[in-house]
C-alpha cells in the first residue's frame, strides 16, 4: 500500500510541486533569519579590544602629563626619552607609533617614535588611536616666574597589540 | 483526498527537518557573535574588578597595616589595594600589597578569601605586578684596594637595551677591627647607561678591604620609572626575616626550629625610590638592640619608626653583630631586604591560573607602589 502511494507520489506532479513549494518557503524563512542575524550587529571582540587599547594609551599620556613629563619631552624634543617612557609604561605586547604635529599639521618629531614594525599597524585589525593636545610649555624667566608661549601640539598615538 | 494527506505528511516531515537543521545551524552561525558578547561581558566585569582592586581602599581603609593581622583576617570587610593616604589615583598601598605575598610571615589573605571579598564566585582571577624594565648586575661588585666597582645592564622587558638610563649607586660596608666595628655609607655620582644598556661605575670607600659590602643601584629611565637593585658581598641571611607593617619594623625567624645565638642590631638604613637614605637606627650591645629569640610568634624584634610609611621605603640594610658565615667569631654582617618582597625585578603573581587565554580576558594599567611605577595586570575568566 505504502509502496503504491510512493509510486503514485513519484508520478504525481502536483504533490512534487507542493514539496518544492515547501522547500522554497523554508529556504526563504532561513534566508530571512540569516539576513536578520547579519543585520543585528553584535559587538565583536576586536572592536572592544581596541577600545581597551585606546583607554590604555590615553591613561599613559595622561600619567606622563600629570608627572610634568609629557610637555617637557615634546617641547624640548626629548624624543628618545618619550619613546623610552612609553616603552616602560605600556605593556610589552602593545606596539605604538607616536607622531607630534603642530597647528599646521606639520610633523614635529624628526625621527619615528615607534615600537614594533610598521606592519603591526597596517595589517592588524586591532589598532587604536589616541589624540592628545598640548597648549604650551612654561620656561623659567627668573627664579620666581615662568612664561609659557602658546604653541599647541597634537600628539597622535597609535596602538596595536602584538 | 488520501493523496493530499500523504503529500502534507511528507511536506511536514521536510519542513520539520528544515526547522531542526535551522535551529542547529543558526546558533552556529551566530556563535561567533555570542562568544564576542560573552567576552565583552567578561571584559566589563574584569574592568570593574580591576578598578575596585586599584581604586578602592578596602574596608577598613588601613586593613594592610594591622600589626596583629591574622591569616584571612575577618576584620577585612572589603578588598581594595589603594593607598588611603594618597589623593592620587592608582597609587597602591605597599602594606596591602604585601598581604598578597604568599608565605608572608606576618600572614596574608589567600586567593579564596580575596575572591569572596570581591564577589567573584564563579570566576577566577590572577593579579600580576610587572616591573617596568629589568636591571641585572653583570657580575658581583668587587673591591680593589678602597675602590668598589660595579656594572649593571638595563633592558626593556623584551630584552632590548635601554641607553641613557640614569644609575645612582650607594655603597654600604663594614669592617671589624678587633672588637670595634666600622660601618659606612658612600654615594657615587650618577652614571648613564651606554648604547648596550650597560652602566659601569666605581665608588671610593672610606677604608680598604671591607668585610661586607653592599651596593644599591637606583636606575631611572626617562624620569618616569625607577628600579632599585642591590648586590654585593653580603651575609647569607639566616638571622631574621625583615618585615614592615606601616611604621613598624618586625624581625621574624627565618626557619622555625633553628636556634639563634645572641644577635644585636647595630645599624638600620632605609632607602626610598628617590635615592634618599634614612639612617633609621643606631644600636649596640644593649638589651633594646638584642634579638629576642624564642619569644612571641617567631618574632625577634619590633620597633616603630614614626614616618616610615610616609617615607615609602623600598629597601633596608641591616648591620647585625653576629657570628659570621665562616665561624670567625662575631663581627658585623650586612643583610639586605627589598620591601615589600614583590618590589624586585621579578614578576609578582597572585591568584589562580587561567586554563586558556582564549576564554580569559586581561586588563592592564600602570600603578605606583612605594614611589615606583609598575604595570598591574588582571586576568579574569569564568570557571
Amino acid at each position: 500500500m505504502a509502496l503504491e502511494r510512493i509510486r503514485s507520489f513519484a508520478t504525481n506532479k502536483k504533490a512534487q510541486l507542493r514539496i518544492i513549494e515547501t522547500i522554497l518557503a523554508s529556504l526563504i524563512v532561513v534566508a530571512a533569519l540569516t539576513f536578520a542575524n547579519l543585520y543585528v550587529i553584535a559587538p565583536t571582540s576586536p572592536k572592544y579590544a581596541s577600545d581597551e587599547l585606546q583607554k590604555l594609551g590615553y591613561n599613559v599620556l595622561q600619567d606622563l602629563y600629570d608627572q610634568d613629563l609629557l610637555a617637557r619631552f615634546v617641547y624640548q624634543n626629548e624624543w628618545d626619552n618619550l619613546e623610552s617612557a612609553l616603552r616602560v609604561t605600556l605593556p610589552r605586547d602593545v606596539y605604538f607609533n607616536l607622531t607630534v604635529y603642530d597647528l599646521d599639521y606639520q610633523k614635529v618629531n624628526d625621527g619615528p617614535i615607534l615600537y614594533g614594525s610598521p606592519e603591526a599597524f597596517s595589517s592588524s585589525k586591532n589598532v587604536a588611536a589616541v589624540t592628545y593636545g598640548l597648549t604650551g610649555y612654561p620656561s623659567k624667566v627668573n627664579s620666581t616666574s615662568y612664561q609659557a608661549v602658546y604653541s599647541p601640539r597634537m600628539i597622535i598615538l597609535q596602538l596595536s597589540r602584538g | 483526498m488520501v493523496s493530499a494527506v500523504f503529500d502534507h505528511i511528507v511536506a511536514i516531515l521536510i519542513v520539520g527537518a528544515v526547522f531542526v537543521s535551522t535551529v542547529v545551524v543558526l546558533p552556529m552561525v551566530s556563535f561567533g557573535n555570542l562568544q564576542a558578547v560573552d567576552q565583552q561581558q567578561l571584559r566589563n566585569t574584569a574592568l570593574n574588578v580591576f578598578n575596585t582592586v586599584l581604586l578602592d581602599t578596602g574596608k577598613p581603609t588601613d586593613w594592610g597595616a594591622f600589626i596583629d593581622f591574622q591569616m584571612n583576617d575577618p576584620r577585612v570587610q572589603r578588598f581594595g589595594l589603594a593607598n588611603a593616604e594618597d589623593s592620587r589615583f592608582y597609587v597602591l598601598d605597599a602594606d596591602k600589597v604585601q598581604r598578597l605575598v604568599v608565605g608572608n610571615p606576618l600572614n596574608s589573605c589567600d586567593y579564596s578569601q580575596v575572591r569572596s571579598l570581591l564577589g567573584l564566585q564563579g570566576y577566577g582571577f590572577m593579579l600580576k605586578i610587572i616591573p617596568p624594565f629589568n636591571v641585572t648586575f653583570l657580575n658581583t661588585p668587587y673591591v680593589v684596594g678602597n675602590v668598589l666597582y660595579y656594572s649593571v645592564k638595563v633592558t626593556y622587558l623584551t630584552g632590548d637595551p635601554i641607553p641613557n638610563a640614569l644609575s645612582d649607586a650607594t655603597a654600604v660596608y663594614t669592617k671589624t677591627v678587633g672588637s670595634i666595628g666600622y660601618f659606612n655609607v658612600t654615594e657615587s655620582p650618577p652614571v648613564l647607561t651606554n648604547a648596550m644598556g650597560i652602566a659601569e661605575g666605581s665608588i671610593g670607600l672610606a677604608y680598604s678591604e671591607p668585610e661586607y659590602y653592599m651596593v644599591t643601584v637606583r636606575v631611572t629611565v626617562a624620569d618616569v620609572a625607577t628600579m632599585v637593585v642591590m648586590s654585593g658581598n653580603s651575609y647569607e641571611n639566616t638571622i631574621a626575616n625583615i618585615n614592615v607593617v606601616y611604621d613598624t619594623l618586625i624581625l621574624t625567624r627565618v626557619e622555625e626550629d633553628e636556634p639563634k645565638d645572641n644577635v644585636w642590631i647595630y645599624d638600620i638604613i632605609a632607602f626610598d625610590s628617590e635615592g634618599t637614605l634614612w639612617d633609621l637606627y643606631h644600636g649596640g650591645k644593649d638589651q633594646e638592640s638584642k634579638l629576642n629569640s624564642g619569644q612571641g610568634m617567631f618574632e625577634f624584634w619590633r620597633k616603630a619608626f614614626y614616618g616610615l610609611h610616609g617615607f615609602d621605603p623600598v629597601m633596608f640594610i641591616f648591620n647585625f653583630w653576629a657570628v659570621d658565615a665562616n665561624n670567625n667569631g662575631r663581627s658585623q654582617v650586612l643583610v639586605v631586604m627589598a620591601y615589600p618582597n614583590l618590589l624586585t625585578t621579578n614578576i609578582f603573581e597572585y591568584g589562580g591560573s587561567p586554563s586558556s587565554t582564549k576564554t580569559s580576558v586581561a586588563v592592564q594599567r600602570s600603578v605606583m607602589i612605594s614611589g615606583m611605577t609598575y604595570t598591574a595586570e588582571l586576568w579574569l575568566w569564568k570557571e
